[in-house]
């Protein structure tokens, strides 16, 4: 006679430990989709930040303190502007190549901060040779086409992400649904 | 809008195409006006050792009134905006500009510091270092060279003023010529670069385009609507056909779409 009772009281924790692990994998569905949501931005900061440094680069870095001669000195003759620039258009150019190879693959892999980086040292070359004013433009252009074509990549594998994580969470919907009505 | 093929497809092109040929034409635009620069001091440069030259036999008879003549003819010429001659101790001692003469020059404007940085003045410098840009009183751009006058054995054995033979440098030549004909010629290159980039820009986007347009995104869309027609139950209609890997798909869905009629046909009640 204990039988049926503790059958019943097996499935129920069954049932209890199946909706748990779907509140569970809801929960973390949730997560997930706040976290793509929160990454599909990331681009977005990192060319804000890009501009701001533009900003400072466009006045010739006056905002910040000059280097003293001793270490302009250490730091020895900068590199012409003739090979800054070579080394800029071989930078654009793979730069463009890798994203949209990593457009074709579908990953969400960005260059993000190093590409900043990168941008920054061209600046300061640019800045130490003397010839900022004239090539300030070419590395902003650099910059804006490198960065919004990673923050378009990234903004759209996020929503396609977001997509999927959309549609588990409807089939888990649907299967907590079928559940109820066939217990 | 970004969720249709043709705008995502696009957005990358466009961007990638357009940063690269204006990174391009910046990078172009620079060295074209390095280079235009650098032919104008070596105009500027051969100027000044003509001058320098022409000028040698007046210096060495301490002929002054030659010496003025001569640069008074060679500053009325055209695109000239200044030039002068100052001693060793920067005092002007010819110059176009009368008023000048016997002035002092500040060895810490730009076209002397170059020389007078250290303790011990440099007595040579590359062509470049020699040049400096700036505008003048009158709002010209003026691209000027001060070229050393050097001493020769015959400066300093010469009977009229001799000068040390240990004193390397006797005076220096300042010339300056208007840059008003080489920003001209750097804006009328910029705006044919510009009118060049944007074709390129346009043919290349608005090829792409429309390629992708005509070969891929057409037939999809026709594709899209025969399957939304039998979706909302609609018949009539041929199956759209092109010649490309689209047919396998349009091929399928007619297999499809015959399957159901004929269970339909077997099972009126379930409808088509």
């Amino acid at each position: 006679m204990e039988q049926p009772d503790t059958f019943t009281t097996s499935q129920e924790h069954s049932q209890r430990a199946e909706n748990q692990s779907t509140a569970d994998r809801r929960a973390a569905i949730g997560e997930n989709i706040k976290r793509l949501e929160r990454r599909a931005n990331h681009g977005l900061y990192i060319l804000a930040i890009f501009i701001t440094l533009s900003i400072v680069a466009v006045q010739n870095f006056s905002l910040l303190p000059s280097f003293p001669p001793a270490v302009l000195s250490a730091l020895g003759k900068p590199p012409s502007a003739q090979m800054i620039s070579a080394a800029l258009l071989v930078y654009l150019f793979s730069a463009i190549i890798l994203t949209l190879a990593r457009m074709m693959e579908g990953t969400g892999k960005t260059g993000g901060f190093a590409h900043l980086g990168y941008l920054a040292a061209f600046y300061f070359f640019y800045h130490f040779s003397g010839d900022m004013d004239v090539h300030f433009w070419a590395v902003f252009a650099a910059g804006v086409t490198i960065l919004s074509l990673e923050s378009y990549h990234l903004w759209q594998h996020c929503r396609e992400e977001i997509l999927k994580e959309r549609a588990l969470l409807a089939e888990l919907d649907s299967l907590t649904r079928k559940s109820r009505l066939h217990p | 809008m970004f969720r249709s093929l043709t705008t995502r497809a696009i957005i990358p092109v466009t961007v990638t195409v357009t940063g690269f040929v204006v990174v391009c034409f910046f990078l172009l635009y620079g060295l074209m006006k390095e280079d235009a620069t650098r032919d104008a001091v070596h105009y500027e440069t051969n100027l000044a050792d003509t001058v320098i030259k022409s000028a040698r036999y007046g210096m060495l008879r301490d002929d002054r009134e030659t010496m003025h003549t001569l640069i008074d003819n060679i500053g009325s010429q055209e695109g000239i905006e200044h030039v002068r001659i100052f001693n060793k101790k920067g005092l002007i001692m010819f110059s176009r500009d009368h008023a000048e003469i016997g002035r002092a020059v500040d060895k810490r404007e730009a076209g002397c510091i170059g020389c007078h940085t250290g303790p011990v003045p440099a007595t040579a410098l590359g062509r470049m270092e020699q040049a400096r840009q700036f505008i003048n009183g009158r709002n010209v751009p003026v691209i000027a060279i001060t070229a050393p006058i050097y001493n020769e054995p015959a400066c300093s054995s010469a009977p009229c003023h001799v000068h040390p033979a240990s004193q390397k440098v006797l005076g220096t030549l300042d010339i300056g010529l208007s840059a008003i004909p080489l920003k001209e010629t750097l804006a009328t290159m910029r705006s044919r670069m510009i009118v060049f980039s944007l074709m390129v820009l346009c043919l290349t986007i608005g090829g792409v385009a429309a390629l992708l347009r005509r070969s891929v995104f057409i037939p999809i869309q026709k594709l899209a609507e025969y399957a939304a027609q039998r979706v909302r139950g609609e018949q009539g209609g041929e199956i759209p056909r092109f010649n490309s890997e689209l047919d396998i798909l349009a091929e399928y869905m007619k297999v499809q779409e015959e399957g159901r009629k004929r269970s339909a046909a077997k099972n009126p009640a379930t409808g088509p």
